[in-house]
């Protein structure tokens, strides 16, 4: 009996520290509802919950301050992006984990010491290294998608993470195939990019995040409102309609909601593969 | 054509585009930013000026020459500190000593003289990034090592709090942080004023405080009059709130991969404990700590580089009020891009940044590397 009660006395402390956190984790989500629901009074008074729901706001950020077009352009651009980023990153796992050729491990390392690279030192170069193109290429790279999404969709952390978990796919595999007379390119295409669903959907999912989040180079790169995303639609209605709160709030939920939702949908796969990246292998 | 040349032409096909673009993308911008930081350029390249622009940034070159000997010097005295001589006995107490002259030469012929004759910028962009790796870093992770542990006893209920936890992450910064400036707004219906009144204290500006918290603090308690020090050594209460926005980001990441470190520790070294009579505090210890090490030496690398990445939470939280005081040095940098158009002179501190970087992670690797238990 008194094991019991201890257990319980214990059990009680875990969960109230767990609720603790939760709430404290929740809380900006809750107050971003339901500041995204009141009228301008609402928010400048101390008030929690709004008298009734302006779904008004929400019509008045997507037409009139534009956010429509910022998200549609977030939407196409984190799309090419994660598309792009998967696909590049894939094909270069494969060799880095799977295959014996000179130079490998000087590579991977490498590629892994890319993310030390602060993405403030190689904005201006970029920046140059982009307009030379706009200039030359037969496509315009400024003030449109190529420069937002091209020059992300290599990433060593893709990289990283794919080769992780291609290294632990039993070699097996590769023998049967070998013997059924398949190559590389289909190896990789048939049997190992289905083995890979978990680790591409978090590699998807952080590309995607980082996509949307992007805030620095967009700045620099678009100036129009053709291209802009909504970050920067976002960050610059913030900085020019001061006091409006409760547009702010229902632009930050049209902001959240896509990658809030992609989250939902994926999270058990997500949370697995980001667990995976911090362990040694 | 055998299928040894067959296969390393394959690895070498699919590699390409991935290489290609963090070649072109990744490495060549800093052999670039190097070039550029050698000029005078603002839209355009304009006449090679050397070394002008890292003088305007740093400081007179003999201190920045003095800063040198005396890092060397460190690095020599701790170098001597390992040897098998100076290990034990008197030697090594003497070699102890010598941390002394090294650390002299450094501050006080080096870092004292740059700091007065180098930009104000970007020494005070280094003192803000320190604050705020000093603020965060260890916070977050002890929070989250917390938050794990109780995660990892909880018998029911653990995917939904992992997934609570997690929130904040995913989120996308620009609309979290646009809700944190709500949050801790100046105005008295904001949240952290509600807060901060019901308690009985008088509301805040938080986001647009830019004196330092231990002033505030003082105010608050009646003081008036201090030592102007307590100003300048403390973080402002604008940094500290941007502080509270970064851990509650990133504690979730952190604690669900300390949860993964920590159910990754075989169950039989805890029976092992409990025979031996260890309590839950001993077996925390002794167990648990060092064999969750790596993980939390991981999340710490992280976190540093993440506090000298650190842009845009940081570019949408800060106000005109806050001034200069929660200027990190990304965000320095992108203003001499952005507002000053000044191309050169922005490389040059970009590339002190990234010098710095390199050398923080490095003695990391150094310092902390060693202590951290890997098993056997």
């Amino acid at each position: 009996m008194a094991t019991r009660n201890a257990l319980r006395g214990r059990a009680i402390w875990v969960y109230s520290g767990l609720v603790v956190g939760g709430l404290v984790a929740a809380f900006p989500f809750v107050w971003m509802l339901l500041a995204s629901f009141m009228t301008r009074g609402e928010t400048l008074r101390r008030v929690f919950t709004p008298e009734s729901v302006q779904w008004a706001n929400y019509y008045q950020a997507w037409k009139e301050a534009d956010f429509g077009l910022y998200f549609e352009n977030s939407l196409l651009v984190a799309v090419v992006q994660v598309l792009g980023t998967l696909f590049f990153s894939l094909l270069a796992a494969y060799p880095l984990a799977r295959m014996e050729f000179r130079g490998r491990d000087t590579i991977f390392a490498g590629i892994l010491a890319t993310l030390m690279i602060p993405e403030t030192v190689t904005m201006v170069p970029n920046f140059l290294t982009i307009t030379w193109l706009h200039r030359t290429s037969p496509f315009p790279w400024l003030n449109s998608w190529p420069s937002l999404t091209i020059p992300f969709m290599a990433s060593a952390f893709s990289i990283f993470l794919l080769r992780q978990f291609m290294r632990g796919v039993p070699n097996d595999l590769w023998e049967a195939a070998r013997i059924d007379g398949a190559g590389h390119v289909r190896f990789l295409f048939q049997i190992m990019l289905p083995l890979c669903r978990a680790p591409l959907l978090t590699v998807g999912m952080f590309t995607f995040i980082g996509s949307w989040n992007s805030l620095a180079w967009p700045l620099l790169v678009t100036n129009t409102p053709d291209w802009r995303p909504i970050s920067v639609g976002l960050q610059q209605f913030v900085s020019e309609a001061g006091a409006e709160v409760h547009l702010q709030m229902a632009g930050a939920m049209i902001a959240t909601v896509p990658v809030l939702f992609t989250y939902f949908m994926i999270q058990k796969e997500f949370t697995e593969g980001i667990s995976m990246s911090g362990l040694k292998g | 054509m055998n299928t040894r040349t067959k296969d390393q032409m394959i690895a070498w096909g699919f590699l390409s585009p991935a290489l290609a673009i963090l070649i072109a993308f990744g490495l060549f911008p800093i052999g670039y930013a190097f070039f550029v930081s050698l000029h005078n350029w603002r839209i355009k390249k304009d006449a090679f000026i050397g070394f002008e622009h890292y003088g305007r940034a740093l400081g007179d070159g003999q201190f920045l020459l003095w800063f040198l000997i005396g890092l060397v010097a460190l690095g020599v005295v701790a170098r001597l500190r390992q040897m098998d001589a100076m290990r034990t006995g008197w030697l090594g107490w003497a070699a102890w000593f010598l941390y002394v002259p090294a650390l002299w030469i450094l501050l006080s012929w080096g870092l004292s003289g740059m700091l007065e004759t180098g930009d104000e910028r970007l020494y005070n962009g280094f003192k803000v990034t320190f604050f705020y790796a000093l603020g965060t870093i260890p916070i977050q992770l002890s929070i989250a090592l917390g938050l794990a542990y109780l995660l990892f006893k909880s018998l029911r209920g653990k995917g939904v709090f992992r997934v609570l936890f997690f929130l904040p992450y995913v989120t996308p910064v620009i609309a979290s942080a646009v809700v944190f400036r709500t949050l801790f707004s100046p105005h008295p219906s904001s949240m952290a004023n509600r807060f901060w009144e019901f308690w009985g204290f008088e509301g805040q500006r938080w986001l647009y405080e830019s004196r330092s918290i231990a002033v505030v603090i003082l105010q608050a308690v009646g003081i008036e009059s201090y030592p102007e020090w307590v100003d300048t050594a403390f973080p402002s209460l604008a940094l500290v709130s941007i502080v509270l926005y970064n851990i509650w980001v990133y504690v979730g990441y952190d604690t669900v991969i300390l949860l993964a470190g920590l159910s990754a520790i075989p169950q039989h070294y805890y029976e092992a404990a409990e025979i031996d009579g260890a309590n839950s505090w001993q077996a925390f210890r002794h167990v648990t700590l060092p064999l969750v090490s790596p993980t939390l030496f991981f999340l710490s690398m992280v976190a540093v580089i993440g506090t000298f990445k650190a842009f845009n939470h940081i570019y949408i939280l800060r106000t005109p009020g806050a001034r200069d005081s929660v200027d990190v040095l990304s965000i320095a940098i992108f203003d001499q891009i952005f507002e000053f158009h000044n191309a050169g002179y922005a490389s040059a501190m970009a590339f002190v940044l990234f010098v710095a970087i390199l050398g923080l992670t490095f003695l990391q690797n150094r310092m902390l590397g060693k202590r951290v238990f890997y098993g056997d």
